[in-house]
């Protein structure tokens, strides 16, 4: 009796012992500290195996997207503001889709050859996925 | 309180009872090898090597349970993080999405 239950405590150790060990080898270390820190930029740097030189390109294509998002941004809420024509909103949202895709498109081509077309399959689905109503946040700045 | 006083018969019989167990010179002997029996219970590793099969089967499925459910837990997690970041990454660039503070 005392052997079975030392067998069983033997099995329960080995079990704890495997769990963790295929939790850390499916892990990703990066993208972690990335959600914990909630930086975008880290994620997309580990996701697609960025270089410093990548990195430092596409930053610098984000900073100068930045101003045209938020142009599009102002022009948005003044719009919904004063209550502008259905079709005036959708029109300004449509430029904003194309400057965003755009934007991504340009972005895919500084990253490593194939990592491109896998962040465009990543992002350019959640544009199309947005609403046109958009969902309530305070984010003000891009 | 008075107890009723036993009958003479009953007490004369319990006078005279004697118990007279047969003698056994092996009983002292006996004892001990009982106890060293005790003492000497097999230890898990004779036990495992006894019932190697048992043992392996425990194992491997503790091994396969605990693999599984790790791998498993963690490619969840990967995933949510990185719908997650990837949402809030497309977010930060949709002016669809922004309002004045």
């Amino acid at each position: 009796m005392k052997n079975w239950l030392i067998t069983l405590v033997v099995g329960l150790c080995t079990c704890v012992a495997a769990f963790c060990a295929f939790y850390a080898m499916n892990s990703e270390p990066a993208l972690h500290r990335a959600a914990l820190e909630k930086d975008a930029m880290a994620w997309l740097r580990a996701e697609f195996h960025l270089d410093e030189a990548q990195l430092v390109a596409i930053k610098k294509q984000h900073d100068s997207y930045g101003v045209v998002c938020g142009q599009h941004c102002v022009a948005i809420i003044a719009a919904k503001g004063r209550a502008a024509p259905a079709a005036e909103i959708a029109a300004l949202e449509k430029t904003c889709v194309e400057a965003m895709t755009g934007h991504f498109r340009q972005v895919a081509t500084l990253m490593p050859p194939g990592e491109g077309e896998r962040y465009l399959a990543t992002v350019l689905p959640r544009i199309k996925d947005h609403g046109h109503e958009g969902v309530p946040n305070l984010r003000a700045t891009p | 309180m008075n107890l009723p006083e036993a009958p003479d018969s009953l007490s004369r019989i319990l006078d005279a009872w004697r118990v007279a167990p047969p003698r056994s010179p092996r009983f002292r002997a006996g004892v001990w090898a009982r106890i060293e029996t005790l003492r000497k219970a097999p230890a898990w590793s004779d036990y495992a090597r006894a019932h190697a099969g048992l043992v392996a089967t425990v194992l491997a499925v503790s091994v396969l349970a605990g693999a599984l459910t790790g791998r498993e837990r963690a490619r969840a997690r990967v995933t949510t993080e990185k719908a997650r970041l990837a949402d809030s990454y497309v977010e930060a660039m949709d002016a669809r999405f922004m309002r004045m503070p």
